[in-house]
């Protein structure tokens, strides 16, 4: 873990959150905003792995972060939580999971001799669960703040929080 | 006289929501973010709503609270793509229109404002996007090669799919061509062994298409109990990517990869 790597895992995680927050057509007062939360998702996920985390716990954290950012962006920039939440997160989709399923399957309908096809079943199998869990603790950890508080809005959410120190 | 007024009323106020329900459906809201303004906006002005969510259609039905006036209609909910700026502009509206006590007209004039916000210069998009895709190649661990290599291919695809939209094809065949046109670029590095790891390119070349938005809203929809919603939107996501492995399989089977 050195400092090169550790602004890597920043810098790249920003820009592609910035470009899908670009084609998602999002406010412009929410695009510096969005880099920094793409720059943090991607140093959670890091750092959390480097200490030895599973993807998938990790991904879980770093969105749960992400969802807690997004609360008070969503208070300050005026625009609601996903606006901020989908963007950020997208960094952490699991491309190369799904991608070695698909490349996966294409071979599973070819002729394979029974050691081959169980190897690649095995691939196949890891990579779609991987990849699928992953998904869905992106999706989980996103919305954890409102499951928490049992509100649909960021604004209901800070309130509540005023009123109760 | 004052009566027909009054449900002259109802109805237009109506129609506004379904006109708003709609729009948040098209481009991109989840199904609480739908009930959730639509019932603020209702509540100011002080008419009971109840709603059926659907993927492709809205009904509705509001009463006033002596239930002298009530209004049902439906309406098609066209798809579109991801507008996160008039999602925003519409959750904003739905807060005024409670604290600043708007009237209908002013409804009207700010729906008509945020649909006719700009969307970004298409070649910032493109060259965003691509960029995007650039970083999910470096994340990977491809090299500099690899990375131009995604870049390229991100922008000839990004390009095929927004002239495919506006020659109004149907969107997943415009997501195949897309991915298609992307795999075909960066299957050249593949075939050519450019780079150290030419899949990585080949693999991320094709991300951008991913549908984040459907299938992070099916997720939070079913969380929030509307499943139907939820696994219609899954469905929805997953066509999508059966789209984009449809394109990728092609190329393989071009390049025999």
């Amino acid at each position: 873990m050195t400092v090169l790597s550790i602004f890597e895992h920043m810098l790249w995680p920003a820009l592609a959150s910035i470009g899908f927050a670009v084609l998602f057509n999002v406010p412009h007062r929410t695009l510096i905003v969005i880099l920094g939360m793409g720059a943090v998702c991607g140093l959670t996920k890091y750092v959390t792995m480097e200490f030895g985390m599973h993807v998938i716990t990790a991904s879980f954290l770093a969105a749960i972060v992400v969802g807690f950012l997004s609360i008070s962006a969503a208070q300050n920039k005026l625009s609601p939580m996903y606006v901020f939440a989908i963007p950020s997160i997208i960094s952490m989709i699991p491309g190369a999971f799904s991608y070695r399923t698909m490349l996966g399957l294409i071979q599973l309908t070819q002729d394979l001799n029974p050691d081959q096809y169980v190897e690649v079943l095995h691939n196949v199998t890891s990579n779609g669960l991987n990849a699928v869990f992953v998904l869905l603790s992106i999706s989980v950890g996103v919305s954890i703040p409102m499951l928490l508080t049992r509100h649909e809005s960021a604004r209901e959410i800070v309130a509540l929080v005023k009123r109760n120190p | 006289m004052e009566k027909s007024i009054h449900k002259d009323q109802v109805e237009r106020f109506g129609s506004i929501l379904l006109e708003i329900g709609s729009l948040l459906m098209s481009y991109g809201a989840n199904s609480m973010r739908i009930r959730v303004t639509l019932n603020r906006i209702a509540k100011a002005f002080g008419y009971n709503l109840e709603l059926l969510i659907t993927h492709r259609a809205l009904m509705l039905h509001i009463d006033d609270k002596d239930d002298q006036h009530s209004f049902n209609q439906l309406k098609r909910t066209s798809p579109h793509g991801v507008n996160f700026r008039l999602v925003s502009g519409i959750s904003n509206m739905s807060w005024r229109i409670v604290s600043e006590k708007w009237s209908l007209d002013e409804i009207e004039k700010e729906i008509e404002r945020l649909k006719s916000l700009p969307h970004y210069p298409r070649i910032i998009i493109l060259l965003l996007v691509s960029l995007a895709d650039l970083s999910f190649c470096r994340l990977f661990g491809g090299g500099m090669i690899e990375m131009s290599i995604a870049f390229g291919a991100t922008f000839v695809g990004l390009f095929v799919r927004q002239e495919a939209v506006k020659k109004t094809f149907n969107p997943y065949i415009c997501i195949f061509f897309a991915s298609l046109a992307s795999s075909l670029i960066s299957g050249l590095a593949v075939k050519f062994n450019l780079g150290d790891h030419p899949e990585y390119a080949f693999a991320t070349s094709v991300l951008y298409l991913i549908p984040g938005v459907p299938l992070v809203n099916s997720f939070s929809d079913i969380i929030d109990g509307n499943i139907m919603n939820g696994i219609v939107r899954g469905m929805h996501g997953m066509v999508i990517v059966l789209s984009i492995a449809l394109g990728l399989a092609l190329s393989l089977l071009i390049y025999q990869i």
